[in-house]
């Protein structure tokens, strides 16, 4: 495991950098039994970290597949900086996926992936070590694809990604094989590229993670969008502006002062309290002369509103 | 030209080509022995009784093999029949190897044009039979010269007719390589391609020759006799005799019926692999 320090040198190539926006448009992808894509529309902007969310199932990969040219759409648009990726000229240079993690050569090293793949996009084969030393692989280029663990693969499939210095980076689950450690260096080095100006859109289905990562969220199910936005915005349009977390000694009294808020009495002796903000009970429980010894606003967290959000969407069709 | 780069490297970069270079070549050592033998007790010194009961034209096809020419391109081409399976089977790989290891998404990622994708990996494999070829030609040159010397035959290694048989079967290597880059894109499962190919190739030259045979005798349809030059290791046959033997067909025809395999299934291949769903 490389130090977490390492994600500083990301080794800027200086090629010209264009509007990195993705604008996908009514992409549609019916195949015989199902609609795995359903008319979905959503924008994801530059220098943020946008997750991608749905359950296992919801068209996710499918949509970044779409969007990669890799699969052709029963309707609609995908472009990544106004053009589709069919059309950009070297597009390594513009646009870096990781789609999924065993995509190597099994008899073949990690340097002879990257540089077959440097050799295709026109990139000088010194780029292979580069962004092998971005991951920290280095020490493990010479070693067939094989004898990698899933942690590896899938920083190798980051390599592969960073090749071209892109602008734009698609990660499909790209937290998937690795340890607590290598995803909070896939996260450092994710919110890094994005405070350099690049758009990232990585999909995931684990909620606590994008919490941590992103700042916006796109949230499909069943192929269609549910929501999109920043994701503090996403969580408050939930309508439920939160709960308070109160301790007493005088619970009883502080239900009283408060009047109309619902208040349930939890088993460890701690109140929650609905329909009031935190500095209402306060000032409740000042002029009531009530000692509280917690006052704690609960946000609703992505994984609830996630779960409500998808509720009665078929996950598998 | 930076994809076909691209495509070499990748046959370079893994095991398969070296071990089916040396599979073509100890192959290509137990061909030449068996042809020596073949030419030696067959053509050369043919025992007594092997003489009756020969019809016209065997006899003729016998005495056409005698000639030195005949006999040089013959010796001169041995290795053919296993180098180019290997030389398919390496085309067919190239094809299947993305979708066996999932490597076409890197591919199609870096490369969005799949048709210039299948193009670089044709000349990447059609290169790679023609290097097959020089080091096959290299080995049985001299392995000739010496063979039909000590035979007291003069090796007619100038003659045109033996050149054009050095020269049809580069083609061949050549062919074959597309051929087997067209079988790819047709049959995606990598076991699924090389072992029906390997079995029609083995196999089926054979049978089509007794299917043949068995239904002229029976039908005495003698133009079926004629079909059996449409199957493609025959064709190639024909194509690399390099001289014209009573009762077959003009030997450039084979070179015809090669290239319209090879371009009938790359062409439908490469179609496919167009608008097919990656993932």
């Amino acid at each position: 495991m490389p130090p977490v320090d390492r994600v500083h040198d990301t080794v800027p190539m200086g090629y010209e950098i264009t509007d990195g926006e993705i604008v996908v448009s009514g992409l549609t992808k019916h195949y015989k039994q199902v609609k795995a894509v359903d008319g979905l529309s959503f924008t994801v902007k530059p220098g943020r970290v946008t997750g991608f969310l749905g359950p296992n199932g919801a068209g996710k990969t499918t949509t970044l597949r779409l969007l990669l040219n890799l699969v052709t759409p029963t309707a609609g648009t995908g472009t990544i900086g106004g053009h589709r990726y069919a059309d950009l000229a070297d597009p390594l240079q513009h646009v870096g996926a990781v789609l999924e993690a065993s995509s190597a050569h099994r008899g073949r090293t990690g340097r002879n992936h990257l540089r077959i793949i440097c050799a295709a996009a026109g990139l000088p084969d010194s780029r292979a070590d580069e962004v092998l030393e971005l991951v920290g692989l280095a020490p493990a280029a010479k070693r067939k694809f094989k004898g990698y663990s899933l942690g590896m693969r899938q920083r190798l499939g980051i390599a592969a990604a960073m090749l071209g210095d892109p602008r734009v980076l698609i990660l499909d689950e790209p937290a998937n094989g690795l340890d607590p450690e290598g995803i909070r260096w896939m996260r450092d080095l994710l919110q890094k590229l994005a405070n350099e100006g690049r758009t990232i859109l990585v999909s995931s289905h684990l909620l606590s993670e994008m919490e941590l990562l992103a700042d916006d969220v796109v949230i499909i199910a069943a192929g269609k969008l549910i929501a999109q936005g920043p994701l503090e915005k996403v969580i408050a349009e939930m309508g439920d502006v939160g709960q308070v977390r109160v301790r007493t000694p005088d619970a009883d009294k502080l239900a009283a002062a408060l009047g109309s808020a619902t208040v349930v009495k939890g088993d460890d002796g701690s109140l929650t309290i609905r329909g009031v903000d935190a500095a209402a009970v306060g000032e409740a429980a000042l002029a009531a002369g009530i000692v509280l010894h917690e006052l704690t606003t609960e946000r609703p967290d992505l994984e609830r509103v996630f779960l409500d959000l998808t509720a009665g969407k078929e996950a598998i069709r | 030209m930076r994809l076909i780069r691209s495509e070499f490297l990748k046959i370079r970069t893994t095991n398969v080509w070296w071990l089916f270079a040396m599979g073509a070549l100890l192959l290509l050592a137990l061909a030449f022995a068996i042809n020596a033998l073949n030419m030696h007790f067959g053509v050369l010194n043919p025992p007594p009784e092997a003489q009756q009961g020969i019809d016209a034209e065997q006899a003729a096809q016998l005495a056409a093999l005698k000639a030195p020419a005949a006999l040089t391109s013959y010796m001169v081409t041995s290795g053919q029949y296993f180098g180019l399976m290997f030389v398919m089977l390496i085309g067919i790989i190239t094809i299947t190897n993305e979708f066996y290891h999932q490597t076409a998404t890197s591919t199609f990622l870096a490369t969005p044009h799949r048709t210039a994708v299948i193009m670089a990996k044709t000349v990447a494999a059609g290169i790679f039979g023609a290097l097959l070829w020089a080091v096959t030609t290299a080995i049985t040159i001299p392995a000739t010269i010496i063979f039909l010397n000590a035979e007291g035959v003069e090796p007619a290694l100038g003659d045109s007719a033996v050149l054009r048989a050095i020269g049809l079967n580069l083609v061949a290597y050549v062919l074959w390589a597309l051929i087997g880059i067209g079988i790819g894109v047709l049959i995606r499962s990598q076991v699924g391609a090389t072992v029906t190919a390997m079995v029609v190739y083995t196999v089926g030259t054979i049978a089509v020759a007794i299917i043949i045979q068995v239904l002229v005798n029976l039908l005495h349809w003698d133009w079926i006799e004629d079909a059996q030059w449409a199957f493609p290791s025959i064709a190639s046959g024909l194509m690399v005799s390099g001289v014209d033997l009573p009762g077959q067909p003009h030997y450039w025809i084979g070179g015809l019926i090669l290239l319209g395999w090879a371009a009938v299934t790359g062409l439908i291949g490469t179609l496919i692999t167009r608008t097919r769903d990656i993932s």
